[in-house]
């Protein structure tokens, strides 16, 4: 009884204005629930076997036949954004360490922005400039048929993931305190002695972070990597090649929920997915917000 | 100690360089964009798609934004109050906090399928407008009420204390002193969530738009096109349909409409974070 009366003495104290504000916030909570809830919901026939075409782990996937293997798009998911962190990372973060540590501030008060502004572009633009540029350069570089592979969506991930990884990183590192190059400086490290020691190892957990968001990005990014990817419907190759066309999660649910009947075993599949992907989606966000909070440098996302 | 320093000296000249390579790949992405200037006439702007031209996705984008912006900006400002100014650390407050992380970084598609299976069927809106613009809504919430907190939480406490010191209510503390001084921060959140919707095509692929769409909607119930999913379909379905310079000068309008609003929006927060940010 004292709980209730202990609330509803809560309530009170907001008043009507009150009132309709925390209406609003539980609003958004309940955004992200109903989200949560339909997703986990419409997948949960896929996952226990009930709609007659199970999920497999086989090499095929396409709702025509009914065939629902998830080998071929999580093979391919896990190919395109761990090949688009292998290009990105390095570049990134060495971008990141120039940035922050060498550039002079007038030239950071250019660049900084221009690459956040860079982050912005629509992904169905890379997608395009991708199928324009990149995919008849690998053609003919590789001297292969099919321009579209994991190889294409990987670059064309990799670089829309940087502008990610570089703003990030380039702000923890910069949050480092001064304090701390000062005592390297004044023990005899050189420039390169001190970010190697000092600074890095100081703005890691943040660093990391960073990756690990590009990553999510990476593997939850749609149209681009439809574009790009190839989408054949099974990997012909191991999944070392990357000069095969593949198919990841999200290109399969953009192709193939449109057409699937509302309540079928594919309407039900492709949530599976979506599943899938949101489990992703959190794990980077806890991970992130977890690795953001240690140290002593604290960044909000 | 020398070999140390030659050592040092080639990792940053390492660093300089990859950060060159960046921005020239930036670049040329950018001179790329924009090389369908040619095609980028009144003509090409406001004829219909029938004869080429973009004025239907163009009037559809605008008329998704609007109405997204209509629903989200009241509902994320009185969020952002609540946690800010009512309870800033209660439950709930805790709980807004990690929602508003985890939509921020689920996956467009995922708001897409949500979209469909809730506004479209669920509350039966079908592929419309409507499910566009609560989907749309879902999607912008975050960027708007991270916007509206951040300005919120610089506000200094003794500028809430004058107000209440002179005999204002708590309502009318925040209607008259703190929402004007917020105003900036409610329009940068209006404007990034705008650019961010401006340039989304996953979400609307299955709630918003439809393939065979022609004409505009007479009714919120009716579907649309807007420039992303047009030009996504254009590549993907129909290529050839469009001359390449027409298609250049669709990407060229997205990327002009989506780069500019950013641009407004960042300007104005660099703008208050460096008039307010030594206040805190």
């Amino acid at each position: 009884m004292s709980h209730i009366k202990h609330f509803a003495l809560q309530l009170k104290a907001l008043g009507v204005a009150g009132l309709i504000t925390m209406v609003c916030a539980l609003l958004t909570v309940s955004v992200l629930a109903l989200i949560i809830l339909f997703t986990i919901g419409e997948s949960i026939p896929a996952f226990m076997g009930w709609t007659g075409a199970p999920l497999t782990w086989e090499n095929r996937w396409t709702a025509e036949q009914d065939r629902y293997g998830l080998y071929v798009v999580l093979v391919s998911s896990a190919m395109v954004s761990v090949g688009a962190l292998a290009i990105s990372v390095p570049i990134g973060i060495s971008a990141a360490i120039f940035i922050a540590e060498i550039m002079p501030r007038r030239l950071k008060d250019v660049v900084k922005p221009l690459i956040e502004l860079i982050g912005v572009i629509p992904s169905v633009l890379y997608g395009f400039i991708g199928l324009k540029v990149l995919v008849p350069l690998i053609q003919s570089l590789f001297d292969i048929y099919y321009g579209q592979t994991a190889l294409t969506a990987s670059i064309v991930l990799a670089i829309m993931v940087v502008p990610m990884i570089v703003s990030l990183s380039s702000e923890v590192i910069s949050a480092v305190p001064i304090e701390y190059r000062e005592a390297a400086i004044a023990l005899g490290a050189t420039r390169w002695q001190t970010i190697k020691h000092v600074v890095l190892p100081t703005a890691m957990p943040g660093i990391t972070a960073s990756v690990i968001l590009a990553f999510g990005r990476a593997i939850g990014e749609t149209v681009a990597v439809v574009m790009v990817a190839g989408c054949s419907t099974e990997l012909t190759k191991p999944f070392w090649n990357f000069l095969q066309p593949v198919y990841p999660m999200t290109a399969a649910i953009a192709l193939g929920f449109g057409e699937a009947e509302v309540g079928g075993a594919a309407y039900h599949a492709y949530f599976a997915i979506g599943t899938i992907l949101l489990t992703f989606a959190f794990l980077v966000n806890l991970s992130a917000s977890l690795l953001m909070k240690k140290g002593p440098i604290r960044l909000r996302l | 100690m020398r070999r140390f320093n030659f050592f040092g000296n080639l990792m940053l000249a390492v660093c300089g360089f990859s950060t060159a390579v960046l921005l020239v790949i930036f670049g040329y992405i950018c001179y790329l964009l924009t090389s369908g200037v040619n095609a980028l006439r009144l003509n090409f702007l406001f004829s219909s798609i029938l004869d080429n031209g973009i004025f239907e996705p163009l009037i559809g984008t605008f008329y998704l934004f609007s109405g997204a912006t209509v629903i989200v900006a009241p509902v994320g400002t009185l969020t952002a109050i609540y946690m800010v100014e009512y309870s800033s650390r209660s439950k709930l407050t805790r709980l807004v906090d990690n929602a508003i992380n985890n939509l921020a970084c689920a996956p467009s598609i995922i708001f897409g399928m949500f979209g469909f299976t809730f506004f479209c069927k669920f509350m039966g809106l079908g592929i419309s407008v409507l499910s566009g613009w609560l989907t749309m809504a879902c999607m912008m919430l975050p960027i708007m009420i991270r916007s509206v907190e951040e300005i919120l939480r610089m506000i200094l406490e003794s500028v809430r204390e004058a107000a209440l010191a002179l005999g204002a209510t708590k309502w009318q503390m925040i209607s008259y002193v703190i929402l004007s001084s917020a105003m900036p921060g409610i329009l940068t959140g209006i404007i990034l969530s705008i650019a961010r919707i401006a340039g989304e095509t996953a979400a609307v692929l299955f709630t918003a738009c439809f393939y065979t769409m022609r004409g505009l909607p007479k009714t919120p119930l009716d579907p649309i096109l807007t420039l992303t999913y047009y030009l996504y379909v254009m590549i993907l379905f129909k290529p050839g349909y469009l001359d390449p310079g027409e298609v250049f000068g669709l990407a060229l309008v997205l990327f002009l409409l989506t780069t500019t609003l950013s641009s407004i929006a960042f300007a104005v927060r660099a703008y208050y974070r460096r008039r307010w940010g030594r206040w805190m």
